[in-house]
């Protein structure tokens, strides 16, 4: 092979995409190629599980702002940079049931409007009985929470859509709890 | 009688493709579990509904029990399905799925501890009185290992005990090798299966690879389906499978489907299962090799010599029927061989070849059977096993289906990545192979002969 088609470049986003390679680069006589998937958005990165005392029933109320719902999960995930109209996207690092308060009756962790730190929790992931906190791994404003409360999320599915801070625009916010 | 409306699969490639296919003619919705580099597959097409269940390393997504069933549970479905490979062998699967009154598609988890402890295996065998291979128990240190090789003779064969599919097994010319060889099939064993326990066989130097298909229901009716031979093999992986054995003569056949089925009823065995045996040819006996519990990738074989719908009879089994034919309604009817074609490179060592089939054009016609979840522009991931397709051929007699299998071979177009369609052709003009003179190590003899031809060739 000694040339590369767009074709190839697609089979190669796909297989960086699928990978846990964080950055390839690809040369080829005078042909270079470089991705890098961004930074913040590594699914592994976000969680660690707790232990929850207390079973919170699927059709708790706990969801109090729940955002337009989504049919599905995307059959075709949106691109790892996750960009859309400017907002990021925050995605499930495992399949489970989505729980957007620590308990039920409990406020929900995160509001619309709201910003978050990268090491905020925005939700839990249940996978029998295991309870994994999710944080926001980037800093913003959260734009739309996707998911109802206690519905079924596959791995990679879209949870929030956050407004990214920009550099200093946002810092002077200060974060309601 | 349970009912199954909606099933879940918790696997991938040709084998989803067929579990799906026995869905759609009974009726059963499918939800197939993804991972994330599936989730554009073949299957994942055709199934009623795909749910992504974690990323492409297997450890990480398909052999995620708890995933699995928090997705079963989720997607409504009734029972589960777990192919072959991954959990379908795993006792903890059945019993996480039986907690949570999910249906599992295959045995009982009780018959696959049994069987799937190869030690354990043998006693049972050794209680219908079945022969078995001159073996040693569990051995602990290359030590003791030279000692059970003194009294059973070398060739010997070290073998994990959990093991399967060829993984830490390994050969033992000589005692000189013994404490390298040990130490290496250990490692492979506590890395594939993780669990590093060896025994020892007697190497059984022409022999042949016989399996009996066996069912069983809740009831307590078993049946054998008859024998396959899949006695081309590489690195003890099949390669070529047929049915019936050219090897066996009707006695030794009637032997060994009763032997196969006094191990189905000892442990009242439920669902689809295999009894695998050794034929030493130079003996004309026969030995217990061990049990798979599930349904194999080699089935359709025997689906076409004996006209029955293993998969579709898994189900009817595991909603609590009884089995839908008895013993004397299945009859040999010609014969089928298949040939599994997988993304590797003959020419380099069989490396695994993955990557973008920009052709994929297999073939069709009388007597050929295509199994597979390839399509053209298909991304063979490099996750998985290299599996693309079986080509199951069947005639009136041997000659038939070798015929169409040689055709069908040479009709199937593949581009994009190496397979071994060509070493498929190759084996099937082989005078051996045509006169089924065949064992289990023919296979690697050829391709040692083939690289010797080479290198002679290269010189001059």
């Amino acid at each position: 092979m000694d040339s590369i088609s767009q074709a190839d470049v697609i089979q190669i986003l796909k297989m960086v995409e699928a990978s846990h390679m964080d950055e390839l680069h690809l040369e080829m006589g005078d042909l270079k190629l470089t991705v890098k998937r961004s930074a913040g958005l590594s699914p592994s990165s976000a969680q660690t599980p707790v232990k929850y005392t207390e079973t919170p029933s699927a059709t708790a109320p706990a969801a109090v702002e729940v955002a337009k719902k989504r049919e599905t999960a995307p059959v075709d995930g949106p691109p790892m940079t996750g960009s859309r109209e400017g907002l990021t996207a925050i995605r499930a690092s495992m399949l489970g049931t989505f729980y957007r308060s620590p308990k039920p009756g409990d406020p929900p962790f995160v509001e619309v409007g709201q910003t978050v730190t990268a090491e905020d929790t925005v939700c839990i992931i249940e996978v029998m009985k295991l309870f994994s906190s999710i944080k926001a791994g980037l800093e913003g404003r959260i734009a739309e929470v996707c998911v109802q409360d206690g519905e079924l999320v596959e791995f990679d599915q879209t949870l929030f859509w956050v407004e990214e801070t920009d550099q200093g625009k946002v810092s002077g916010e200060v974060k309601s709890v | 009688m349970k009912r199954i409306s909606r099933v879940f699969i918790a696997n991938r490639g040709e084998i989803a493709v067929r579990i799906i296919r026995a869905c759609r003619e009974i009726g059963i919705e499918t939800v197939l579990a993804v991972s994330q580099a599936d989730r554009e597959s073949l299957p994942a097409k055709m199934a009623d509904r795909s749910i992504c269940i974690g990323p492409p390393p297997a450890a990480q997504s398909y052999l995620k029990i708890d995933t699995l069933i928090t997705a079963a549970l989720g997607t409504g479905a009734d029972a589960i399905h777990p192919g072959y490979g991954f959990l379908a062998e795993q006792p903890r699967f059945p019993e996480a799925c039986a907690r949570h009154n999910l249906i599992f598609i295959g045995p009982r988890a009780e018959n696959i501890h049994q069987m799937g402890d190869k030690l354990v295996a043998r006693q049972v065998a050794a209680a219908v009185g079945i022969p078995m291979i001159p073996g040693s128990e569990q051995i602990d240190t290359p030590r003791d290992a030279l000692q059970a090789a003194e009294t059973i003779g070398y060739p010997v064969l070290l073998k994990a005990s959990a093991g399967g599919g060829g993984k830490g097994m390994k050969i033992v010319p000589g005692p000189s090798e013994m404490p390298r060889i040990f130490n290496e099939a250990s490692a492979e064993a506590r890395s594939a299966f993780g669990d590093e326990r060896l025994y020892m066989e007697k190497l059984i130097a022409n022999a042949r690879h016989i399996e009996v298909q066996v069912m069983g229901d809740a009831q307590g009716n078993a049946v054998h389906l008859f024998e396959r031979d899949c006695s081309l093999q590489r690195r003890y992986q099949k390669l070529v499978e047929e049915a019936p054995s050219t090897a066996v003569t009707p006695e030794t056949r009637e032997h060994v489907c009763q032997a196969a089925l006094a191990i189905a009823r000892h442990i009242h065995y439920e669902n689809a299962g295999t009894v695998e045996f050794i034929l030493d040819r130079d003996q004309n006996r026969f030995y217990f090799l061990e049990m798979n519990t599930r349904i194999q990738v080699e089935h359709p074989v025997t689906e076409m010599v004996t006209g029955t719908d293993l998969v579709r009879e898994q189900f009817r089994i595991a909603a609590g029927h009884p089995l839908s034919f008895k013993q004397g309604d299945i009859r040999l009817k010609g014969h089928a061989i298949e040939c599994r074609i997988n993304a590797e490179s003959p020419q380099r060592g069989f490396m695994p070849s993955p990557g973008l089939l920009t052709r994929w054009e297999p073939p069709s016609g009388d007597g050929i059977r295509i199994d597979s979840h390839c399509f053209p522009g298909y991304f063979v991931p490099p996750f998985y096993d290299s599996l693309l397709a079986k080509i199951i051929t069947t005639g009136r007699d041997r000659s038939e289906a070798i015929g169409r299998m040689k055709g069908a071979l040479d009709r199937f177009f593949v581009e994009g990545l190496e397979t071994n369609i060509p070493f498929h052709s190759m084996i099937m003009t082989r005078a051996d192979y045509l006169r089924g003179n065949i064992n289990t190590r023919w296979v690697e003899n050829l391709l040692a002969e083939e690289q010797i031809e080479n290198e002679n060739h290269s010189i001059c």
